[in-house]
Parts: structure tokens; C-alpha cells; sequence
């Protein structure tokens, strides 16, 4: 086995070789060398393991060292190998390529390259020396060792001196930490006692320190409370909060634990405080309700009533607040009230008597002569103020939130109780406030009624401030001045109106009629007096129709008792003007009658009586007036029946017969009476039929003055059906053998209408039925 | 003492402007529905005839600006009318309500008109609602020809629903930023009486606090508002440039 590679095949260190063309390994001469053959031997056998390597390597150290050559390469060598051992080829990237040619000598060892070196020689001499080389060396280590311990020892003794000396001193401060430490003891316990105390006192304080935030008032808190120059604002609010619940948890502590010194003074402390904060929030208040109760006043004269008053927050915070101490808040807001009120009757004044600044809107009283729009823009204005005033007051008292949307002219409940506390509050301000003005308001609304002659133009007056009474008791309330004012003013109005009707009646009744005249029509004085009443009715009549297409959700307002009395108004109004009416138709008729016997006063007061019914007929509430106008009427046609029946019995003559009839003694003929003896009969037959062929038959000259043609024909059938009844009762009488007429068919068979009921009654346009 | 200036949240609460309104429009045109779905966002059933005239309010914000808007709701009845007519002394708007699915409603209008011009302040902003836009199947007034008659009438107009809540803001909106641009331009002062409008605190407390300067907050606003300007005009009529079709 000649061949170089001692590690063949397998490593790469084989393929790596050629790479490394700069090893130094002397390859050619191994094959001779016996020493080489032996070491390959010797390594072939298995002396790789780590002691005979070690033990080689200390060997080559040992003659290594007498070798200048080489030497250095070995140890070089050696190291380098002792690393790539243990490492993986891929180690360090600079040293990757070294290591393949030191790679090389691991194996061979430096002996190898010695042995190239130096001549076989040198290994003999080494083989034969070795135990003495070894031992030589090894008694010079030892002399070495020797003297160094020598040293050592020495040294060891001057420690062990020092060692002893320390051990004396240590021993020493010991005990004199001992003495110490005794002397401490006390010290100590001592301090921790006090720690201990100051602990405990330390949470005493903390304890206290709470306790005194939580139940007393920083002196700033103190000053935000009492003094004039905080105004009130949030820290004077957050401060009150606090003495509030101060007292609060205070009160619930005494509850617990009894009254307290430190608890009663507290509870002392902070009434004073809050006491003194009620107080300033009045001064507050008052104030405030001073300037703010001008409104727009003192920016420039406005007359409109909607003068933008605000509560400003704080404003509210301290109504709310005050509301605790009602009496205070009481008198705040009479000042309130007060400024108010001046106001407004200043502003309302000026609205009515000298408009805006600049002559716009114009004074209210430029249409005192249109006493409507005058009253309507007077009310209007109020109306308005009223609205202001609600939602300021409502502002002021926090109501305004949820109230925001909703309609001040809108149903709302006035029961006290049942609203809340703020609720009333503010009505009861609003009303204050705007009752001062029932004063100028009644002066002018009561000059105007009262000169008002048009019973119309007072019915419309008294309508509006219904109206207004209305929409004013729901706003403030019935009690309220104002409400209670424009009832006043209402009633006043509506009494006007009455008066004004009555002295119309008054008037009529006063009327003489015409004796000269011989018309069957009303009378123009009734004419006239009647127009008034059918004015006054259609006002009413389209009220109530707005009324009742409005769904009945008012009642609650408690207007079903206004409703009644509008109806109760209607009576009165239709018996004052009716009643003089029908009295001045029938008794100055009954009059004229007397001395004008031939001036028909029946047909006169018929047409006057349904004259007076036509103007009743559109109007459903009139019904009862109608009725009895009805009634009348009916009586009066009856009448008028009877007589137009007499009339006709009269022109017919067969008058004479029925009286014949009636006046007969009984047993007696009726033949044998002079009025009915048969020629007599047959000559009042023959006019009977005369009267027949004549126009009167289907027309009455009298009836035909009638105004209503209804009535006409209804009073002539009604007569024409007696009549026809009164011939038929002739003609049974004149059959009857008692009545002792010979022949008494051909004798009434003799005129038209030949006895036969059934033609008569064709003749006069009857029907068959009640024969 | 810093804390005591806290009230400035206050002014949160106030306004800048208060104005006047009055309702007006023949009886059932929905005038109380339209002004309860303003002020409570919903619609009122079973509404019942207004009787003269009814009062809510409602603070609103436009831009910047808050608005305090007094509505004056009138019965629309005939029998009213000589008490409506006191209201519109001193109104800053008038919405005048009809109903699109009443033609007679619509017919009317010209009498509204009239009393409006005649008894109002001469600046009054007028608003023509058609409102029930949501019954469109009976409509019986074209969107078209009320516009026309808005155009010819200088008033603008919009349609709404007091049922649906469809566009319900809009004409008191629209109302008050007329109202507005006429304060802007010079031609409506509040101070004056009579004009419907008033500064609120808000505004006063501008002009108080500080100086002129400040309350220029209102030309200065001008600037930005051409944008809002722009806006209106799409509600203005005959000034709409969509509207040709
Ligand atoms: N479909 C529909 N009905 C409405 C509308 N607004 C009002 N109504 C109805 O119209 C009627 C009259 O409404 P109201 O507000 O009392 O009318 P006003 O007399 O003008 O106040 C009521 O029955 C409402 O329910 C709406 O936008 N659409
Ligand atoms: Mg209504």
C-alpha cells in the first residue's frame, strides 16, 4: 500500500486535497520510512483514542523543544487540528481551506515532519534516552515544584499570623456588637412603639381629614355661599350641593349614633351657610327680576308683546333652588311680577295709543272706529303677551323642555293638584302678570259695547270676546284675572246685545198699522226687524256649524255649560225679537180689524205668522220657536177653514137648507119647513149648481191673498170636503120619507150635481175616499 | 376667579334670532298637522279643528345661527277670519298652507294672499305649502301650476306631507333664511318693531360683550352663506334653473 492517501476514499477532505495545492506534506519519502510505516502501523491500530494522542503529543512536545525546525508549525499544528476535531468542516470560513492541508498532519502528528527533518538518529537517541530524558526532566520539575512551595509555605505562615490576628480582632468587635446590640434593644422596641403611633395617629388624621371634607365647607366653599362678591354661578351652586348633603349625612349619622357635639355643630354651621345662600340667591333673584322684568324695554320701545325674555341657566338653578324657600321665592317673584306687570301695561299702552318707534307697527287705537278689528287687535295683542309670558315663566321654571312643542291656545286642565307645583307656579305668575292689563283693556272694550247701537255689530263683539274668553281660560286658567275680566267684558257685551234687541222690540211694538192700507203683507217695520234677526241667526248658525264639525274633544274644558247657555242665548234671542213681532201682527191687526171690519185680518196675521215661520225655517236650532209658531199657525188655519166653509155654505145657499135642517122641530117634515119646501129646495139646488160652473169652485179670491198658495188650497179642500159633506147630509135628509118629499129623487136629480156625492166630489177635485 | 365665566354653555341655550310666524290656509289643508310634525316630529291624529288661533314654538339652527320661531297657528273657517286678521301684525313669515288634493284649497289662495300683504309688515316672507303630498293619486293641483302661481306672486314654494314628515322642515327653514338674507341685505331691521324679528340674547350678548367687530359675525357670515344662497334659490321660483322641465 504505497499509495499516499492514508485516509482514502470517503472524506472529503480526499476531494478536497488537490484544492489545497499549497501543502507543505512531504508525501514522496513516506513510503520508505520505516518509522513512518511504524506510526501508520501504530495509528492503523487504533492509538487514536485520546490518551496515547495526548500522551504522543507530550512526547513530541518534549523533543519538539530541542528541535528548532518545526517546532512552532507543530504547536501551530497541533492546535489547529485540536479544534477542526471537534468541529464540522463548515467552522469558520477564513480558516476552511488551512484546515484541509492541517488536516493532513492531525494524523501524521509532527513526529512525521520531525522525522523528514531530522535524521533517524536523533529517534534512536530519543528511544534509548527517553526514561532518562523523562526522568531528568521530571526531577528538575520537581526541584521547581520544591522551591515554589518553599515560597508557598512561607507565605501560607505569614496568613496563618494574619488569620490569627483577625480571628483576635473579630472576636472582639463581636462581643462589642453584642454590648451593642443590648444597648439597642430598647432603642428599638422604643422606635417601634412610636411607629406604631405614628401609624395609628397618622390614620386618625387621614380619618379626621375625611371627615372634615366630607362635613364641613372649605373656607373658599364658605365664601361662594356668603359673600356678595361671588354671584351665583356653579361654584356657588356645587357649594350649597355640599352643605346640602353635609347635613343629609350629618342628620343620618345623629340618627345612628345620637346627637353629637361635633354633629349638632356641624348641622349649625351649615344651616347658617345655607341660610345665608337662600338668602343671597334672593338678593340674587331679585335683582335679576328687576332689570330682566323690563325686557325689551330698556333696549328700545317696543310694542309687541312678544319681547324675548330668557332665562338665562343660572336664572333657572336658583328658581329651582329657591323653590326650597318658597316665602323667598314668593316675594322674588313678586318683584318679578311687579316689573312685569308695569311693563307690560306700559308696553301694551304704547301698542295702543302711539305703535313702534318708528310709527310701525301703528297705534292699535287708529281702528277704534272699526270697533271689531279695534277689539280683535286688542285681544290679538293680549293673546300673544299671554303666550310670551307662558313660555318665559315656563323657562324660568324648567317646564320649557318638554313643553317646547306644545300649543299654548291648546286644552289644558286648571285643577289644582293635579298639576305640578311648577305648574302652578307659573300660571299663577302668568296670570299676576298679565291681569294688570284687564284694566285698560275693559275701559276701551265696555266704551266701545256700550256705544254700539247695531245689535249685530254687539252680537259680534260679544262673539269674540266669547271667543277670547275661551281661548284665554285655557291658556291662564278660569279663575284667573284675566279670564275673569274678559267674562265681565263678555257678558257686558252680550248684554249690550240684548238690550239692543230689546229696544228694537221696544221700538216695534210702538208701530200703528196703516189703516188706510189695505195690504195683507207684514209690515216694513216687521220686515226690517225680522232681517236683523236673520243676520243674528246665520252668525249663529255658521258658529255652530264650525262647532259641530269640530269633534267633541272639548268638553273636559268644561264648555258644555257654555254651549247650553250659547243655546240658551239663542232662545232669548228669538223670543225677544219674535215675541214683539207676533204681538204687534196680532193685536194691532185685531185692532185694525175693529175699525176696518173689511180688511182681512185673518189672511193679514196668517201671512205675517208664516212670514215669521220662513225665517226660522233654515235653522234647526230655531225648532222650538218654530213649533209654536207652528201651533199658531195651525189654529189660524182652522179658523180660516171654518170661516171660508160658512163663506161657501153662504154663496152655495145652501145655507138656508142646513139651517132648515138644524132648526126643525123633531117629528116635523122637513118639507113642511117654509125654508126647505120643495120649491125652495129646488131653487137653492139650481144656485147650488150655478155656483158650480163658476170660477170659485177651484179658486177663493179671498185665500188667494194668502202669501203661502199651499195654504190656499189646503183651507179651500178642507172647506170644499165639508161642503160636499154638508150636501150629501141634504141629500139623505131630502130621501128620508120622513121628510115627506114626493118624488125627492127627480127633485134632486133636477141640478147638477144630481144627488151624486161621488160627482160632487169629481167636481171639486176630491178623492172618493171618506165618503 | 376663572369658574365664575363657566355660564358660557349658557349661551348654548339662547338664540340669535326670534321670529314670527303665522299658519294660514283654508280649514283641513292639514295647517295644524304640518306645525305639530314641526315641533313634535310626528303626525297629529285625529286633529281637531284649531279654534282661532293656537301658539307653539321651536328653537331651530341654521348655519350658526339659532332661530326661535313663535308659530301662530290659525283656524282657517271664515267665522275666524275677523280674529286671525289681528295676528299677522308684526309677522316675519307667513306659511300659507293648501291642499294638493283640493283644488278649491288652492283656488283660494289669492284671498290669503291679499290679507297677508295687506295687514303684514312689508317684509313679510310668504311660503306657499302644498301639503298632503303624499295623497298623490288625488291630486288635483299640479306641482307645476302652483309654482307658477308662486312665481307670479313672489312667494316661494315647496310641497310636504304633515303625514310622512316628508320636507316638513323646509318651508320654515327656508322662511327663516329668506328672513335672514333680508336682515343681511339691510332691508329688514330688528331692532325695528313691527318687523317680526328680534335678536335673541344670544346675538345681544355679542353685540355687548364685544365689539361692533364681532356682531360683523353676520356679513362675515355672508361670505360662506353664498353657498347657502345658491341652495335657496333652488326653492326660489323663477330663479331654478332645473326647473325648465
Ligand atoms: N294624507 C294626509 N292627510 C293630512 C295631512 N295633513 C293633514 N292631514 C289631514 O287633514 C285633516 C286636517 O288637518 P288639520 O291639520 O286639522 O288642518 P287645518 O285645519 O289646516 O289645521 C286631518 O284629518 C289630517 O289628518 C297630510 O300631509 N297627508
Ligand atoms: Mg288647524
Amino acid at each position: 500500500m504505497t499509495s499516499p492517501p492514508p485516509r482514502p476514499s470517503t472524506s472529503p477532505l480526499v476531494s478536497r486535497k488537490p484544492v489545497s495545492g499549497s501543502s507543505p506534506s512531504p508525501s514522496p519519502s513516506q513510503g520508505r520510512n520505516p518509522v513512518s510505516l511504524r506510526l501508520y502501523k501504530v495509528l492503523g491500530a487504533g492509538f487514536e483514542d485520546e490518551p496515547t494522542k495526548e500522551a504522543l503529543r507530550t512526547l513530541s512536545e518534549l523533543y519538539g523543544a530541542t528541535t528548532a525546525n518545526g517546532t512552532r508549525a507543530t504547536l501551530v499544528n497541533g492546535k489547529a487540528t485540536k479544534e477542526d476535531h471537534q468541529d464540522d468542516f463548515d467552522s469558520d470560513d477564513g480558516d476552511s481551506e488551512e484546515d484541509t492541508s492541517e488536516e493532513r498532519k492531525l494524523s501524521l502528528g509532527p513526529f512525521l515532519s520531525d522525522e523528514v527533518v531530522a535524521p533517524t538518529g536523533a529517534a534512536a537517541h530519543a528511544r534509548k534516552n527517553l526514561k532518562r530524558d523523562i526522568d531528568v526532566k521530571l526531577a528538575g520539575s520537581s526541584r521547581k515544584f520544591l522551591s515554589a512551595l518553599g515560597g508557598v509555605d512561607q507565605k501560607l505562615d505569614a496568613l496563618q499570623e494574619h488569620i490569627t490576628t483577625m480571628r483576635a480582632q473579630c472576636d472582639q468587635a463581636h462581643s462589642q456588637l453584642q454590648t451593642t446590640n443590648d444597648a439597642c434593644k430598647s432603642l428599638l422596641d422604643q422606635a417601634g412603639n412610636l411607629r406604631q403611633e405614628r401609624d395609628t395617629v397618622a390614620s386618625q388624621q387621614s380619618i379626621l381629614n375625611l371627615f372634615l371634607a366630607r362635613f364641613t365647607l372649605t373656607s373658599e366653599e364658605v365664601t361662594a355661599l356668603t359673600s356678595r362678591d361671588v354671584p351665583p354661578g356653579k361654584r356657588f351652586f356645587a357649594a350649597m350641593d355640599k352643605a346640602v348633603k353635609i347635613r343629609e349625612d350629618c342628620r343620618v349619622l345623629m340618627s345612628v349614633d345620637g346627637p353629637t357635639k361635633a354633629g349638632l355643630d356641624i348641622m349649625t354651621a351649615t344651616s347658617s351657610n345655607l341660610e345665608q345662600a337662600y338668602d343671597k340667591i334672593f338678593r340674587y333673584l331679585t335683582s335679576e327680576f328687576q332689570t330682566l322684568g323690563r325686557g325689551n324695554r330698556d333696549r328700545e320701545r317696543s310694542v309687541d308683546p312678544d319681547a324675548n325674555l330668557e332665562a338665562s341657566p343660572t336664572l333657572k338653578e336658583a328658581v329651582r333652588r329657591l323653590r326650597d324657600r318658597p316665602e323667598l321665592l314668593s316675594d322674588a317673584l313678586a318683584v318679578l311680577s311687579q316689573t312685569r306687570q308695569s311693563t307690560l301695561l306700559a308696553t301694551f299702552l304704547d301698542a295702543l295709543t302711539r305703535g313702534g318707534p318708528s310709527g310701525l307697527p301703528r297705534p292699535i287705537e287708529l281702528h277704534a272706529h272699526d270697533p271689531l278689528r279695534y277689539i280683535g287687535d286688542m285681544l290679538a295683542w293680549l293673546h300673544q303677551a299671554i303666550a310670551a309670558e307662558r313660555e318665559f315663566m315656563e323657562s324660568l321654571f324648567g317646564l320649557g323642555r318638554e313643553g317646547a312643542g306644545r300649543m299654548i291656545g291648546s286644552v289644558r286642565k286648571f285643577e289644582k293638584g293635579r298639576m305640578g307645583e311648577a305648574e302652578e307656579w307659573v300660571g299663577d305668575m302668568v296670570d299676576k302678570n298679565v291681569g294688570k292689563l284687564s284694566g285698560p283693556l275693559k275701559l276701551r272694550v265696555q266704551q266701545t259695547v256700550r256705544s254700539q247701537e247695531s245689535p249685530i255689530l254687539a252680537n259680534k263683539i260679544a262673539n269674540l270676546l266669547k271667543f277670547y274668553e275661551l281661548t284665554v281660560r285655557r291658556t291662564i286658567g278660569e279663575e284667573a284675572a284675566l279670564s275673569e275680566a274678559l267674562r265681565e267684558m263678555s257678558d257686558v257685551s252680550n248684554k249690550v246685545f240684548f238690550d239692543a234687541l230689546e229696544a228694537q222690540g221696544r221700538a216695534l211694538l210702538r208701530v200703528i198699522l196703516d189703516l188706510n192700507d189695505a195690504a195683507l203683507a207684514p209690515p216694513a217695520p216687521v220686515q226690517d226687524h225680522m232681517q236683523a234677526l236673520r243676520d243674528i241667526l246665520s252668525m249663529y248658525d255658521s258658529s255652530r256649524l264650525d262647532d259641530s264639525s269640530a269633534p267633541e274633544a272639548e268638553e273636559p274644558v268644561g264648555n258644555g255649560a257654555a254651549e247650553s247657555s250659547a243655546d240658551y242665548g239663542v232662545e232669548r234671542v228669538l223670543d225677544v225679537m219674535i215675541d214683539p213681532a207676533l204681538e204687534v201682527c196680532l193685536t194691532a191687526a185685531e185692532e185694525k180689524k175693529r175699525i176696518r171690519p173689511t180688511w182681512d185680518g185673518p189672511v193679514f196675521v196668517l201671512n205675517c205668522l208664516t212670514y215669521l215661520q220662513d225665517v226660522l225655517e233654515p235653522y234647526a236650532f230655531a225648532s222650538t220657536k218654530r213649533e209654536s209658531l207652528n201651533a199658531m199657525i195651525e189654529t189660524r188655519v182652522n179658523q180660516l177653514a171654518e170661516e171660508h166653509y160658512q163663506d161657501l155654505l153662504k154663496d152655495t145657499g145652501l145655507n138656508v137648507i142646513v139651517a132648515a135642517i138644524e132648526s126643525k122641530p123633531a117629528g116635523e117634515p122637513l118639507s113642511h119647513v117654509d125654508t126647505a119646501q120643495p120649491h125652495e129646495l129646488s131653487a137653492v139646488l139650481q144656485k147650488f149648481s150655478t155656483w158650480l160652473s163658476g170660477l170659485e169652485v177651484m179658486h177663493s179670491p179671498r185665500l188667494a191673498r194668502l202669501a203661502v198658495q199651499r195654504l190656499h188650497s189646503q183651507i179651500h179642500q178642507t172647506a170644499l170636503a165639508r161642503l160636499a159633506r154638508t150636501y150629501q147630509s141634504i141629500c139623505e135628509e131630502v130621501r128620508k120619507p120622513e121628510n115627506r118629499y114626493e118624488a125627492a129623487s127627480t127633485l134632486l136629480g133636477g141640478q147638477r150635481p144630481f144627488g151624486q156625492i161621488h160627482l160632487l166630489r169629481q167636481i171639486f177635485g176630491l178623492g172618493d175616499e171618506d165618503m | 376667579m376663572a369658574d365664575y365665566d363657566a355660564d358660557a354653555t349658557e349661551l348654548l341655550e339662547t338664540y340669535d334670532f326670534l321670529m314670527k310666524y303665522i299658519i294660514i290656509g283654508e280649514a283641513g289643508t292639514g295647517k295644524s298637522c304640518l306645525l305639530h310634525q314641526f315641533t313634535h316630529n310626528s303626525f297629529k291624529d285625529h286633529s281637531q279643528h284649531t279654534i282661532g288661533v293656537e301658539f307653539s314654538s321651536r328653537t331651530v339652527k341654521l348655519g350658526e345661527k339659532r332661530i326661535k320661531l313663535q308659530l301662530w297657528d290659525t283656524a282657517g273657517q271664515e267665522r275666524f277670519r275677523s280674529v286671525t286678521r289681528s295676528y299677522y301684525r308684526g309677522a316675519a313669515g307667513a306659511i300659507l298652507v293648501y291642499d294638493i288634493t283640493n283644488r278649491q284649497s288652492f283656488q283660494n289662495l289669492d284671498r290669503w294672499l291679499t290679507d297677508a300683504r295687506a295687514l303684514a309688515s312689508s317684509n313679510l316672507v310668504v311660503v306657499l305649502v302644498g301639503n298632503k303630498s303624499d295623497r298623490e293619486d288625488e291630486r288635483e293641483v299640479e306641482w307645476a301650476e302652483a309654482s307658477r302661481w308662486a312665481a307670479e306672486n313672489n312667494v316661494h314654494f315647496l310641497e310636504t306631507s304633515s303625514l310622512t314628515g316628508d320636507n316638513v322642515e323646509a318651508p320654515f327653514l327656508l322662511c327663516a333664511r329668506s328672513v335672514l338674507l333680508s336682515i343681511e341685505s339691510g332691508s329688514l331691521d330688528p331692532d325695528k318693531a313691527g318687523s317680526g324679528v328680534s335678536y335673541g340674547d344670544r346675538a345681544l350678548r355679542r353685540v355687548n360683550s364685544s365689539s361692533r367687530l364681532s356682531f360683523g359675525s353676520l356679513s362675515y357670515g355672508r361670505r360662506k352663506k353664498a353657498t347657502s344662497k345658491l341652495r335657496l334659490k333652488d326653492y326660489v321660483p323663477g330663479t331654478s334653473n332645473s326647473k325648465c322641465c
